[in-house]
């Protein structure tokens, strides 16, 4: 058979399609930078009234009895980690199913699916943009935050810190593709995503302990794979601990992770076959 | 498919059908009504029939016309074919391969321009559109850099391949959009309408290359197109499709000699009255066609076009009667036979706007 120039999947054309949709994805930002700068700072202005109020209430940048629940009185730094890590879960899961329906409306979605290649690595690829981006927006974000807030950290905390952050981001690709997966059956999920965005917001550490929550909300907030990532990231960079001494945690996120992912592919594989039965493709 | 007489076929289709459900909107005055809510799902459900049973077979190198008025199922046609739809029944072979079976080689043995210049991405440059589709036909880097540059050159867009194609014209998107169809150099190509909404310059450089494509490369071509004229010119057969059904494949030319002994004459005139087909009738009882085409919004005038009968003898009685109307004639014509008229002829339906040119 005549196949033109077609080739076998190999590791180099796979990696490839990945690369191409980050650049593609980064060239898009770059398109919009008024986004960029939106992204980069504004975030802050949502959790420093959150400082501001702290210090109303404790007449400090120490608490004593933020110190008894969480271990640390720094309640500050407490405040920033949670907060930069939180631009992490909205902006990778608003990202994938915009992403998708991004490509629905410019009528590029049809050629995607067209194309032979595995469509996992388009997808991997943009998940991959969306971490990058956040990556920048949390940097900018933690940045200005250790300049208003004289925040220090030890160069040392990098390297862990930045293993959990990829952990973290395993999981929320998962959740990524369920929503990829709605966005590509009922065109738009930025309501759904705005839910989960809340639930994790409420469920999670994110500007309280864990243990400020009732019993039952700590069950549920457990199943969050922010909470584990919060609660190694402010170990490491607050109180000192080693990433070996965290490992039950990270045990947790990785099964987190490994079952969103399973069901991130499963929901989108699903949804796909569906989409393409009804001819709704490249609706939008 | 290599069927009995071992004959190879690039595309073959066999009772291919498609159909499309939608559930009929109630709007909120429907959702307080008894009786709507008393119906089964089925009764809610509208079915469309988009393709039905269609059968076709494509030769290796040929360039195929698939012809019919919007909605037709054209473009349903080539998106089953593409593997971005699934039929509900009957099977697609391309270049060999079962559609629902072998995707990925299916896949690969296409290129495909549907939806022309807005299926690309208009942030990126022309560069960067081609290198991105190129990683998604699995090209290797270095490759797909030299391919990227031989289509550019090829299609005369060098020069401005780092312009974001947000500044281009529609006539150059579309190049990009059909150079794109070629990166692969895949043998089957499918282009839906890809002259639509080009101006006359730029058609006429498309539909060359298209020519080139088939005639020099040997490239198998599907061109569904409702421009008559240009399937007429361009295509080795033709498939006339109409609801979803095919009506006629043939060549162009045996297709009009379906029409061939008739007289046809082409009338264009300003604002015909709404019984102008009626009254010609009473004038050439014979005829077997009367159609009045009409013009549109741009100014094009409508046509009146009569097959058969003793139209040519009658010419004079008719422009006479058209001025005792006070209908404006722009002008008359009559020619011979075209895949329009003999579409006309077997459908009995008038195309829409777009289809005449």
């Amino acid at each position: 058979m005549n196949l033109g120039i077609y080739e076998r999947s190999t590791l180099h054309s796979n990696l490839f399609v990945v690369w191409n949709e980050l650049v593609k994805n980064m060239k898009f930002l770059m398109a919009y930078p008024v986004i960029f700068v939106f992204w980069a700072i504004f975030p802050i202005f949502w959790f420093i009234p959150f400082i501001f109020q702290g210090q109303a209430f404790v007449g400090g940048l120490q608490s004593a009895s933020f110190a008894q629940i969480s271990g640390t009185g720094d309640y500050v730094s407490f405040i920033v980690i949670g907060a930069v890590l939180n631009s992490y879960v909205n902006t990778l899961l608003y990202g994938m199913g915009e992403s998708i329906r991004r490509e629905a409306v410019q009528g590029t979605l049809d050629y995607v699916f067209a194309a032979p290649c595995n469509k996992a690595y388009v997808l991997i690829g943009k998940a991959l943009s969306e971490s990058v981006s956040s990556t920048i927006f949390a940097t900018s974000q933690l940045t200005i935050s250790m300049l208003l807030f004289g925040m220090t950290f030890t160069l040392e905390v990098l390297l862990p810190v930045f293993f959990i952050v990829i952990l973290l981001i395993l999981g929320l690709y998962g959740l990524s593709l369920v929503l990829a997966a709605f966005t590509l059956r009922y065109k738009q999920s930025h309501d759904v995503s705005e839910t989960i965005g809340y639930f994790f917001y409420i469920f999670s550490p994110v500007r309280y302990p864990i243990e400020s929550l009732p019993s039952w909300a700590q069950i549920i907030g457990k199943l969050i794979p922010l909470t584990y990532a919060l609660i190694i990231i402010r170990s490491i960079m607050l109180l000192g601990t080693s990433l070996s001494d965290m490992y039950l945690e990270i045990l947790a996120l990785l099964i987190i992770d490994a079952i969103l992912i399973i069901v991130g592919f499963y929901m989108f594989n699903w949804m796909e076959e569906k989409t393409k039965k009804s001819g709704t493709i490249s609706h939008h | 498919m290599i069927n009995k007489t071992n004959e190879f076929f690039s595309i073959q289709t066999t009772n291919l059908t498609k159909r499309f459900a939608k559930k009929k909107h109630k709007g909120v005055l429907g959702l307080l009504k008894r009786n709507q809510s008393r119906k089964t799902d089925k009764e809610k459900t509208k079915v469309t029939v988009a393709l039905n049973k269609i059968s076709i077979k494509i030769r290796p190198g040929e360039l195929f016309g698939l012809l019919g008025p919007n909605g037709s199922g054209k473009t349903t046609m080539i998106k089953c074919l593409s593997t971005i739809l699934i039929p509900d029944e009957g099977t697609i072979t391309v270049n060999g391969f079962d559609v629902q079976k072998e995707t990925s080689m299916v896949r690969a043995s296409l290129g495909m321009v549907v939806g022309g210049e807005r299926t690309l991405y208009w942030k990126l440059t022309a560069r960067d559109n081609l290198t991105y589709f190129a990683s998604l036909y699995k090209m290797q880097r270095k490759y797909a850099r030299k391919r990227v540059e031989e289509l550019l050159e090829i299609f005369h867009l060098s020069d401005r391949a780092d312009e974001r194609l947000e500044d281009y014209s529609t006539g150059m998107r579309q190049k990009v959009a059909i150079a794109r169809a070629l990166l692969h150099d895949p043998p089957i190509l499918l282009l839906d309408e890809p002259t639509l909404g080009l101006d006359p310059g730029f058609s006429r450089q498309i539909r060359r290359q298209i020519k080139e494509l088939s005639e020099k490369h040997g490239k198998t071509v599907l061109l569904t197109t409702h421009y008559m004229d240009e399937a007429d010119k361009l295509c080795d057969r033709v498939a006339f499709i109409n609801n979803g059904n095919i009506v006629a494949v043939d060549t162009p030319n045996i297709l009009k000699t379906m029409v061939k002994e008739k007289e046809n004459v082409e009338i264009t005139v300003y604002e015909p009255p709404a019984d102008i087909e009626r009254h010609i009738r009473s004038l050439v009882p014979d005829a077997e066609v009367i159609r009045l085409i009409p013009g549109n919004e741009e100014g094009n005038p409508s046509r009146i076009k009569i097959i058969g009968g003793t139209a040519e003898e009658n010419v004079g009685k008719i422009i006479d009667s058209l001025r005792q109307k006070k209908v404006r004639i722009c002008s008359l014509n009559v020619g011979v036979p075209t895949l329009e008229d003999v579409f006309i002829k077997l459908t009995g339906t008038k195309l829409t706007e777009g289809g005449i040119q």
